[in-house]
């Protein structure tokens, strides 16, 4: 298109009012639930080092009911999920669909602030239950039967507005990646978190089918709801920072549309060879391999829309993180084959390697994304940049390290342990062998875990200073590798 | 706008399927399920399979202390793991069994509102654990102080199922025996409180290894030739 530089400024100008406006529009809300997600995120880090010490030390801060590792790896694991992972997926959703479909959010700010109240009320009574007393044993849903309506219908209420941004927008080309991703997670997560509780909390008695569905929702949650968001910021942050478009629609399309007829079928697998119909668990074998396919498909289309610009990863905070979040998605579907089909997965099966999986699924590919779309979000709502370089670098470093070793170490030890499981000669031993085996892996995973809390005390202290409006007030971004006193540019004057 | 329907409509065809293939059904067939009675000439015994439900009571408290984090309810079949051939898996105590504990199926399960399949197996597998159970004792004393039984333990001790109180007269028949550094303060005894006494009855009643009807027991292999 052929403009005169005057009117190409103008338009410029019009475009950057336009995209103000809908920054301010959306501000209260996305900084509200990130400011709770990374309170929950510290939270669930800290609850995640005492329960791996519990794991290995069992009578370490006494014999307390409360802190015992059965009621603490629970709560570690919900206020991952739902005090950060979808508090803060929704702040991220809200922001880039309202910037997606070019929409302000016209109305019922004050709805959305209800309901984000309403969701921390609910995951702090649904973690303090669990702690003392109403634990359900159903992995991601052991919060009480009554905490569910609450946080379905505040999800809801973030998930109507955003629904209305995109039919409301004016979209000449047709697809658009990201929103697919972000409307696709609107639309999944109440289907099968309404499924998930209303076939095991309302339905009197499902035996081991309950557990068996219970799998199905964790590994829905993971593949239809963590990693389309992560997916939708990944879209829509890698092309806006490296200035080059999406490698290939085509691609995108492919990725999308696997991952939303694989995921469904995903999950069972969990209790291969146990009570369920033996398809059941087959099924999900088989799509947990075949998500190799859209993994593969989005990493490349990635990787080819980041070439070239490989340097952008050294300076931007978002493009690091974002870049390192994408790397986890192939990483953390190969470890979701590898414990899925019936090679690999008998040994891994029941083994710490489940947890890896979780973590890597939730914390490396999921919660980096987002990482990187709050060090671009915020600083366009809340008017100011971040504050320090080193606070981000050292957020970021002892992230990767801390999740780096998590994921190792609890796969090593998924072998070591599988291994010890299935070795003949442990037929008749008791399961002394096995404690003792597991135990460095433990520690090594408390050792990961307090590497993270200390990275997240800052990243929480950063970011209220943010929200308080106390950053730096420059219009030159924080960048990793130029010292923020200098001017931005020095470097390439 | 038909591109937004085409969108929505995708989603519900690829998300639907998996659904009512794989949660719907089931459950409504699940619903159908009742025990079976056994065939007293084919299967060699009487009465309906499954033959006693587990105690519901002490299950509550098992799910509560989190215990399925690290206890697995679940026999793989011997193609996939060796689970079965541990010693004292099943019902046969034996210590050389001839055939493997069985893998379990869904009737097994019948009854209990959700069966705590398992997360993690850092502990034995409980399957079938009031087969091989030691007595009763001994489970107090397992939860009370696993350390007082195995010193490499890494179970938590569930020390507020238990009462520690002023013994009156001679020790209660049902306190707890412990000795050496574990052992209570003179005068005083550790009692099981109620919810202690519901989560051992729940582990005695994890028997899940009964025949299936119609499905004849796998006959002992022939002892193998001697070697030369």
């Amino acid at each position: 298109m052929q403009t005169t530089p005057s009117s190409a400024d103008s338009d410029l100008q019009a475009d950057n009012l336009r995209r103000a406006a809908i920054d301010k529009s959306v501000k209260g809300p996305v900084l509200f639930l990130f400011l709770n997600g990374a309170f929950w995120l510290m939270a669930s880090t800290i609850l995640g080092v005492l329960a791996a010490i519990k794991l290995f030390a069992p009578s370490f801060l006494g014999d307390c009911p409360v802190l015992q590792f059965g009621r603490l790896q629970p709560t570690h694991l919900n206020a991952l999920i739902y005090g950060w992972g979808i508090q803060a997926g929704l702040g991220v959703m809200l922001w880039l669909m309202a910037r997606r479909s070019g929409q302000e959010l016209k109305s019922g700010k004050s709805l959305l602030y209800v309901a984000g109240v309403f969701w921390n009320i609910a995951v702090t009574l649904g973690l303090l239950s669990i702690l003392f007393g109403g634990n359900t044993s159903m992995q991601w849903l052991e919060m009480p039967s009554w905490i569910w309506p609450i946080l379905l219908a505040s999800f809801l209420t973030f998930a109507w507005p955003m629904v209305n941004m995109f039919v409301r927008s004016y979209r000449p080309e047709g697809f658009l990646v990201s929103s697919w991703y972000i409307l696709g997670a609107c639309f999944w997560f109440p289907w099968i978190f309404i499924t998930a509780n209303v076939c095991l909390h309302c339905i009197p008695s499902l035996g081991a089918l309950g557990a068996g569905i219970n799998a199905w929702y964790v590994h829905g949650l993971i593949l239809l709801f963590f990693t389309p968001v992560a997916l939708g910021s990944a879209y829509y942050f890698i092309p806006k920072i490296t200035g080059q478009p999406i490698a290939s629609a085509e691609l995108a399309k492919l990725g999308f549309w696997a991952l939303a007829i694989l995921g469904g079928w995903t999950g069972m697998q969990a209790y291969m060879g146990g009570p369920l119909p033996a398809w059941m668990p087959s099924v999900g074998a088989l799509t947990g391999t075949l998500l190799l396919i859209p993994v593969g498909v989005v990493g490349l289309n990635h990787h080819l829309t980041t070439l070239g610009k490989h340097n952008l990863v050294a300076t931007s905070p978002t493009l690091r993180f974002t870049f390192l979040g994408a790397l986890f998605y192939p990483i953390s579907g190969l470890i979701l084959a590898l414990l899925s089909n019936y090679t690999t997965g008998a040994t891994l099966q029941f083994t710490h390697a489940s947890y890896g999986f979780q973590i890597v699924a939730v914390y490396g590919f999921f919660s980096m994304s987002v990482f990187g779309a709050i060090y671009y979000i915020v600083p366009r709502l809340s008017g100011c940049e971040w504050l320090s370089v080193r606070l981000i670098r050292n957020h970021f470093w002892f992230s990767t390290y801390g999740i780096g070793t998590i994921v190792v170490t609890s796969l090593v030890a998924g072998v070591q342990q599988g291994g010890d499981l299935n070795a003949p000669e442990m037929w008749d031993q008791d399961f002394m062998q096995l404690a003792l085996n597991a135990r460095p892996y433990i520690i090594a995973r408390a050792i990961a875990w307090t590497l993270i809390t200390w990275s997240n005390i800052w990243f929480l202290i950063h970011l209220m200073l943010m929200v308080a409006g106390l950053g730096r007030r420059s219009s030159a971004p924080t960048l990793l590798h130029s010292a923020h006193d200098d001017t931005p540019h020095a470097a390439h004057a | 706008m038909s591109n937004f329907r085409t969108f929505i409509l995708g989603l519900i065809a690829s998300f639907g399927l998996p659904w009512l293939c794989l949660i719907i059904i089931p459950v409504l067939k699940y619903q159908a399920l009742s025990p079976v009675a056994y065939d007293k000439d084919k299967d060699g015994v009487e009465g309906y399979y499954p033959p006693a439900p587990i105690n519901r009571q002490g299950q509550i408290i098992y799910a509560r202390e989190g215990c399925a984090q690290c206890h697995t309810q679940m026999i793989r079949p011997t193609q996939l793991a060796l689970d079965g051939w541990r010693r004292g898996s099943g019902q046969d105590q034996e210590p050389r069994p001839a055939l493997p504990t069985r893998s379990n199926t869904l009737l097994d399960y019948l009854g209990e509102p959700y069966a705590p399949l398992g997360v993690v197996r850092t502990g034995p597998d409980l399957t079938n654990y009031g087969w091989r159970a030691p007595a009763r004792e001994v489970i107090h004393q397992m939860l009370f102080s696993p350390r007082s039984l195995h010193d490499w333990s890494n179970m938590p001790a569930f020390k507020s199922l238990y009462t520690v109180r002023a013994a009156q007269g001679p020790v209660a028949d049902k306190a707890i025996k412990l000795s050496g550094k574990f052992a209570a303060e003179a005068g005083m005894e550790i009692v099981p409180t109620a919810e202690a006494e519901a989560l051992v009855d729940y582990l005695l009643s994890l028997k899940k290894d009964h025949p299936v009807p119609g499905v004849a027991p796998a006959v002992a292999a022939a002892p193998a030739p001697a070697k030369k």
